[in-house]
């Protein structure tokens, strides 16, 4: 028998209290845990966004801003004096000593035209270019056509009916070459216009053909006509007109500044946004969002702390009998603070693996109320070995005073002769 | 002349209390020898178990000497004394005290929990002593599980499984019928006849015929008075006749 024995018996004993303990431990880890866990998950996910989004670096055109507010209700900003982008300003992006760290400049002209009775959005654009910056493009494969169907049907063979998506970027780059009247649809424009691919297409008046459709991504591009910047341009008759260049730069990020300070050199009438920058600017909110329920979550920690305490010291005054028959029996004071702080440690790793448990379900209960579904907290064995090292200093600092408490117990007194 | 295990030289203890001080022990002068058997008796407030909590290392004394084996305990520190106690002392408390969680076995092996025996060499200590106490069939039980002479027992085997030099009991027999209490008396002699030293405080005259020599405390002193020991015994006799 060793002292961990005495210890565990004693634990089992009173199963109540050390339930208590336990329960108290837990909640203090889960709650820290929970908080941790949500919060890395959404640095992890805002980072996963920022790198999907292909474009590091964002020129608009620059422009006089103001806010209007009637009685203390702000209207949203307007703009005036809009000195729009043109094919020279990204010309001189070639131009600048990083151009070399630059993969790719995607120009891109916005505008409204009509087609099919309705007003859509067209966006002129470099293809290939655009669909490198946005890799999550993909083309909609036209479904198989009525004769094509017809003839497996004759052969009683499964048609393949699923439509499949072309990865334009990676895939298939002779798909992303547009001829001058060939247009691109976004999803939800191109069932707004009941139109299909090699369908017809008149827009402002001039023909264009439906080259392909996009396949449904949630973002601006389900409502795009998107076709060459050059024929958006004459469409929109806004000739050598650019609305945004996006850039992907394969610079390392000391390097962006650099960047950053050439294009504002280059272009000083634009304005340059750096994607990174805008993600650290929010990474600074989550932290500091961070630092409040961690502080929330050391707050209730330490309550759990007092209760173990507290729950501890209550067992330590119950045994006092117990103890002065083990300091009779020759067990040092260091003997009898072992036991108690073994018995700490014990509860405090189970507290640990439960307040992990409980916390890692938390998140991943709360994780997609928090973000429309998308956020995934993972089962971390790293958070894991956390949990239970922090969980033992909580469970040894709240076994100290008990310890201490039932060390210095006089064992006379404890077996009350006189 | 036979060698002194414990030497005891005008042992003095005053407590303090809100109502003033009191005298449990005030002046005690004893030598026990190795292998004596000593029953102490006295009235209540005697200071029996003052003087035997100050012997077991537990309560040091207010004034004056105590040595065992020549051991200077109360020279010792804390943590030291705790090792003493474990070397040479056994203790059988009032109403056995055994730790309620803890089988019979393990209760035994509490005394070599902090030693460096081998684990298994522990624990055949331990079972041989239950053997010679009587309790081979129940080592596995919980005190609860066991009567109270079996309780006794148990605590018999603790206090003798680190093979202590000096027995002290208090009260072994308090709780036991006198069957049972006879028994356990005898278990007391026969552990003296091996050589152990035995010092037991008792209320009970009986008790007294097991053992080699009786000294009997009043208001805190020794009292050498045959006569108050007979009338102690007779005192014993009249309740019991009673």
């Amino acid at each position: 028998m060793q002292l961990y024995h005495i210890a565990l018996n004693n634990l089992r004993r009173r199963k109540a209290r050390m339930l208590f303990v336990l329960l108290g431990l837990s909640i203090g880890m889960a709650t820290v845990v929970a908080v941790y866990g949500l919060l890395e998950a959404m640095k992890a996910e805002m980072t996963r966004r920022a790198s999907e989004f292909g474009a590091n670096i964002v020129i608009t055109a620059s422009a006089g801003e103001m806010a209007f507010s009637y009685g203390g209700i702000t209207l949203p900003e307007v703009m005036f004096d809009v000195e729009p982008l043109t094919m020279a300003d990204v010309a001189a992006i070639d131009n600048i000593p990083s151009r070399p760290g630059v993969r790719v400049v995607a120009p891109k002209l916005l505008g409204v035209s009509t087609g099919g009775g309705r007003e859509v959005i067209v966006a002129g654009v470099r293809p290939q270019e655009e669909f490198r910056v946005k890799p999550w493009l993909r083309l909609q494969e036209a479904p198989p056509r009525p004769e094509r169907k017809q003839m497996a049907e004759e052969k009683g063979e499964a048609m393949e009916l699923d439509i499949y998506y072309l990865d334009l970027a990676r895939q298939d780059p002779t798909k992303t070459v547009l001829g001058p009247r060939q247009v691109l649809l976004g999803s939800a424009v191109a069932e707004t216009l009941g139109v299909n691919s090699g369908d017809r297409l008149t827009l402002g008046g001039q023909e264009f053909t439906v080259f392909g459709l996009l396949k449904e991504n949630g973002s601006l591009e389900d409502e795009l006509v998107i076709m060459n910047l050059a024929a958006a341009q004459d469409l929109l008759a806004r000739p050598q007109e650019v609305t945004v260049i996006e850039l992907t730069t394969a610079n390392p990020a000391a390097a962006e500044q650099a960047l950053l300070a050439e294009l504002s050199q280059a272009l000083p009438g634009a304005q340059i946004t750096s994607v990174r920058q805008e993600t650290l600017r929010r990474d600074e909110l989550l932290t500091r969002m961070a630092r409040f329920g961690m502080a929330v979550s050391a707050l209730i920690l330490l309550a759990g702390t007092l209760v173990a305490a507290l729950a501890i010291s209550g067992s330590v005054r119950e045994r006092t009998r117990e103890i002065g028959i083990l300091r009779a029996l020759g067990f040092r004071q260091s003997h009898v603070a072992k036991i108690i702080m073994l018995e700490a440690l014990l509860v405090s790793l189970g507290g640990g693996i439960l307040g992990y448990a409980a916390g890692v379900s938390a998140a991943r209960a709360a994780g997609p109320l928090l973000d429309s579904g998308t956020l995934a907290v993972p089962w971390q064995l790293d958070l894991l070995a956390a949990t239970l090292l922090l969980s033992l200093a909580v469970g040894l600092s709240a076994g100290i005073f008990p310890a201490r408490q039932a060390a210095r117990l006089d064992p006379a007194e404890a077996l009350r002769f006189i | 002349m036979a060698d002194v295990m414990i030497a005891l030289r005008e042992l003095k203890k005053t407590y303090g209390s809100a109502d003033g001080e009191v005298h449990a022990l005030r002046g005690v002068t004893l030598d026990i020898n190795k292998g004596e058997a000593v029953a102490v008796m006295g009235h209540s407030g005697s200071g029996k178990s003052t003087l035997l909590s100050i012997i077991g290392a537990l309560n040091p004394p207010s004034s004056g000497s105590i040595e065992i084996d020549g051991i200077d305990i109360y020279a010792l520190s804390q943590e030291r004394r705790a090792d003493f106690r474990r070397e040479y002392l056994g203790f059988v408390f009032q109403q056995f005290q055994l730790i309620p969680y803890l089988t019979a076995l393990e209760n035994v092996l509490l005394p070599l929990v902090t030693t460096s025996l081998p684990g298994r060499r522990k624990r055949e200590l331990a079972e041989q002593v239950l053997c010679r106490v009587g309790l081979a069939g129940k080592m596995n039980r919980l005190p609860n599980a066991l009567s109270g002479g079996e309780q006794e027992r148990v605590a018999i085997a603790r206090a003798i499984v680190n093979a202590p030099p000096v027995l002290l009991a208090d009260e072994p027999t308090g709780n036991l019928d006198t069957k049972t209490g006879e028994e356990i008396m005898a278990l007391f002699r026969e552990l003296n006849q091996d050589g152990l030293t035995v010092l037991m405080v008792t209320h009970n005259p009986d008790n007294t015929r097991h053992m080699g020599r009786t000294i009997v405390l009043k208001d805190g002193l020794l009292c050498q008075d045959k006569a108050e020991i007979l009338s102690l015994a007779a005192g014993r006799g009249q309740r019991r006749g009673g």
